[in-house]
């Protein structure tokens, strides 16, 4: 493939410092937002989740382990939707507003820890290989491709289940998975622009490959790694919530969402809001994250990021 | 490993000419085809058996499938009573040393051969030689044919449990010769191994999806069975199984999660049964040296500070009865001494027993909840308890067959282990609470329960023995190193044009000789 030929025109782009264009890039995307509706929907409902799991254990009435008694002592267990349980409460008593609250917590720390971890491995890697190119990038790119063919959830499932559940075991299954799609989405998203003229002034110039790397070409990159970024995020989100529905998420009592699920599965004629909040929960998020993912590839006109 | 997978493709050639080969036999056995016993088609819904050796295949479906196919000498009945079955009567020496069995006569195989005393001590030689579970109770013996009706068998020393041996759930009568019991074969002979005396012949097997039986109608009893089909279709989630009920694809489904049950109140067309049982989930406190409950004082905060009877009604939704933390149960009958005084609930006072044991205010240790039953919302409801009682807990939860595969569960501090059902609660303290008992998960070791066991195996004579057992059941109270919250029952649902079918408290060895099915 010859990316200079694809790239016509991109030599005339003026060579901008790298800082002034990612703060025009920030500026111009919530302005594009504010434009498109459904766009601006998903961005406010991410907003909303991560507000609520900086914020929750303010606001929520109960903590999320919490068996809830009446003033006779005994427990309040699947009680429908009230001011005092907005949600109801569970088999156990447990409220579960509060649960999904506390849960928010959990599903977007690790999936975002994961996925920063993985963006950040995935951009380093990509970046290089890239840039460089030759046996290198032939070396890396069949390397990605083996590891790409195995199924995600069989990967989860079997180093879970050897290792033991754990957060941290969590993590580490999300990184593994997806540092090498974020890699391959990087890398060819750098093949378009190692050739730009601002780059080869840059080489011309005797700047350092470091420098090249992170100052000139990452900010160019920049649009693809954040629409890369939110549907990692989104795809981890459902990831942990299929672990913990599957028992290998975190340990309970915590409010995993997918575990609430599981919990409640056979609840669904006698308590069914405790299946609904947390499945309700997960799908809200989900698509929130897909519709701003959606938003930032139409405001970047960037095509990539679609394989799963 | 027992079992080859089969798949059959619709009309394929070898489903014909199986079908083909099996109505000829049945006609050619069963003589005029048309002189059908039975008539209607059971249908249970049930999670796949894996293990198809009689010998060895201990849980519901597995037992289920084989009793179907084979008979016992002598069974044990819903309400826990032997009751003659190959065997019509028995007699027992004076010295307990001798047991003799009269057989019934004119019993055939499903290939036609007669059953004789040949047969039965070649099945319990087997069951020995493969060191089958049910050499627990039936301890050591040998046996001999004294004539063709006839077999004696000569124990070692007395055991008060060799009845419930015979009648265990693995004493199912073999073909002599029988190398490879229940194992298919191949071309026409493909059921040649499934060859018992009992009321189904099986003529379709499929691992993992179903079994399909048809009337043995040779059977030695009368008018038994009642029914012209059986089918077991294999479904292992509890949840579809109910679904599968409500919809009629099945008739009768067992062993369901308590906490579904009551989504099937109130449906139509369903009753739901349940059965008193001794199974029950442990929680059990490590006791030797340098152990969480070495101190006797940490055992009992443990169960001061657990309400068993709130466990019941919520985590166990009432389907059972309060369990004393000993694992003499009330199922027992008059071996349970409802006598003695449990332990209450009384978080202050467990409080008060970790700061004498300890010197500290609070303690706090791992807690190791099997992924099994209803054990994850036990677990989750024992850490509530236990908080008010001034002990913190951070539950693993482990699965199944990792937890029981390695020795984990036999090592840590603080679990949940699942005791099945057995037929005599000697069972339970040979295996877990004597010194060296090969289960002994707590490390439990007390001259006094040790001597009291090995009185109890050779004591005969029933009062004596509950007299023994209501003094274990004392020592359990006072320093015993378990808390059982309850014995559960054991639920099933039937629907309601099946009718004479009684569950069993194994629900495997529930009786379908009787059922009828109204179309």
């Amino acid at each position: 493939m010859n990316n200079a030929d694809m790239r016509v025109g991109a030599g005339n782009r003026p060579p901008r410092s790298a800082f002034v264009r990612a703060v025009t890039t920030v500026g111009s995307y919530a302005a594009q937002m504010a434009k498109r509706p459904l766009s601006f929907i998903g961005t406010l409902i991410v907003i909303i989740f991560v507000v609520l799991a900086i914020i929750g254990p303010v606001i929520a009435p109960y903590s999320a382990r919490e068996f809830i008694r009446d003033e006779n002592g005994t427990l309040v267990r699947r009680a429908s939707p009230s001011w005092e349980h907005p949600f109801g409460t569970d088999k156990e008593g447990r409220d579960v507003f509060s649960r999904v609250i506390w849960g928010a917590r959990e599903i977007i720390l690790l999936p975002g820890i994961a996925t920063v971890v993985a963006v950040i491995l995935g951009t380093c890697f990509g970046l290089t290989i890239g840039y460089l190119g030759g046996w290198l990038d032939e070396v890396a790119s069949r390397i990605l491709d083996s590891l790409l063919s195995i199924p995600a959830l069989v990967l989860a499932l079997v180093m879970l289940g050897t290792l033991g559940p754990s957060p941290v075991g969590i993590v580490i299954v999300v990184v593994l998975l997806y540092t090498p799609i974020v890699t391959r989405v990087i890398r060819s998203a750098t093949l378009n622009i190692r050739d730009s003229g601002y780059v080869e002034a840059a080489r011309l110039r005797g700047e350092s490959t470091l420098y090249i790397l992170f100052r000139e070409i990452l900010p160019g990159v920049l649009p693809a790694l954040a629409v890369e970024a939110a549907l990692r995020f989104s795809y981890a989100i459902f990831l942990i919530a299929s672990l913990g529905f599957l028992g290998l998420g975190v340990q309970p009592p915590s409010p995993d969402w997918g575990r609430m699920v599981e919990e409640a599965r056979g609840e669904y004629l006698r308590a069914p809001w405790s299946l609904w909040a947390p499945a309700g929960a997960i799908a809200f998020l989900v698509i929130g994250v897909n519709l701003m993912a959606d938003g930032l590839r139409r405001i970047f006109r960037y095509e990539g990021g679609k394989d799963a | 490993m027992f079992i080859h997978k089969v798949r059959w493709q619709k009309g394929s050639i070898v489903r014909l000419l199986t079908v083909g080969v099996l109505a000829v036999l049945i006609l050619a056995v069963g003589g005029v085809a048309s002189a059908q016993d039975g008539e209607g088609v059971l249908r249970v819904g049930m999670v796949s058996p894996e293990n198809l050796d009689p010998a060895t295949g201990s849980n519901d479906p597995e037992v289920l499938f084989n009793r179907t196919i084979y008979d016992y000498l002598v069974e044990v009945t819903p309400d826990g009573v032997l009751a003659p079955n190959l065997a019509y009567d028995w007699e027992i020496s004076e010295d307990g040393l001798t047991y003799t069995f009269f057989l019934e006569e004119g019993v055939t195989f499903h290939d036609g051969s007669a059953f004789s005393a040949a047969d039965v001590v070649f099945t319990f030689n087997r069951l020995q030689e493969l060191g089958s579970p049910a050499t627990s109770l039936l301890g050591e013996f040998t046996v001999e044919a004294v004539d063709d009706l006839t077999v004696a068998f000569e124990l070692a020393g007395p055991n008060a449990d060799f009845m419930f041996g015979v009648a265990s759930r693995f004493a199912l009568i073999l073909k002599d010769g029988t190398e490879n019991p229940n194992v298919l074969g191949s071309g026409d002979d493909l059921f040649a191994n499934f060859n018992g005396t009992g009321p189904f012949i099986l003529s379709e097997y499929s691992a993992g999806e179903r079994a399909f039986f048809v009337a043995n109608e040779n059977y030695w009893i009368e008018g038994q069975p009642m029914l012209a089909e059986l089918e077991f279709l294999f479904i292992d989630d509890t949840l579809t199984q109910i679904d599968a009920l409500r919809s009629g694809v099945v008739d009768f489904i067992f062993k369901l999660d308590v906490d579904q049950v009551p989504t099937l109140e109130g449906a139509s067309g369903i009753t739901i049964v349940d059965r008193a049982t001794n199974q029950h989930p442990v929680i059990r406190i490590r006791s030797d040296e340098g152990a969480l409950g070495e101190d006797v004082r940490v055992r009992q905060a443990f169960k001061y500070a657990t309400n068993r009877q709130e466990l019941l009604e919520t985590v166990q939704e009432g389907f059972g009865v309060l369990g004393n933390n000993d694992p003499i149960g009330p199922a027992y009958g008059q071996f349970f001494d409802e006598d003695i005084e449990g332990v209450p609930f009384d978080p202050e006072m467990a409080c008060e027993l970790i700061q004498e044991a300890t010197g500290e205010e609070r303690i706090s240790t791992d807690f190791y909840v099997v992924d099994a039953f209803n054990y994850e919302s036990l677990g989750v409801a024992l850490q509530q308890q236990w908080e008010q009682g001034c002990i913190d807990v951070n539950i693993l939860l482990r699965s199944e067959s990792l937890y029981y595969a390695d020795t984990e569960w036999l090592e840590v501090d603080l679990g949940i282990t699942g005791w099945g059902d057995q037929p005599v609660p000697q069972g339970y303290l040979v295996q877990a609470y004597v010194t060296d008992g090969i289960f002994n998960e707590t490390h439990f070791s007390d001259a006094d329960v040790d001597e009291l066991v090995a009185q109890a195996a050779v004591t005969a004579d029933l009062d004596e023995r509950a007299a023994i057992y209501s003094e274990i059941s004392q020592i359990f109270a006072e320093r015993g190193p378990v808390i059982i919250p309850w014995f559960a029952s054991v639920v099933g649902a039937v629907s309601d044009n099946v009718s004479g079918l009684e569950m069993h408290p194994f629900p495997g060895q529930t009786d379908f000789r009787t059922v009828s099915v109204n179309e």
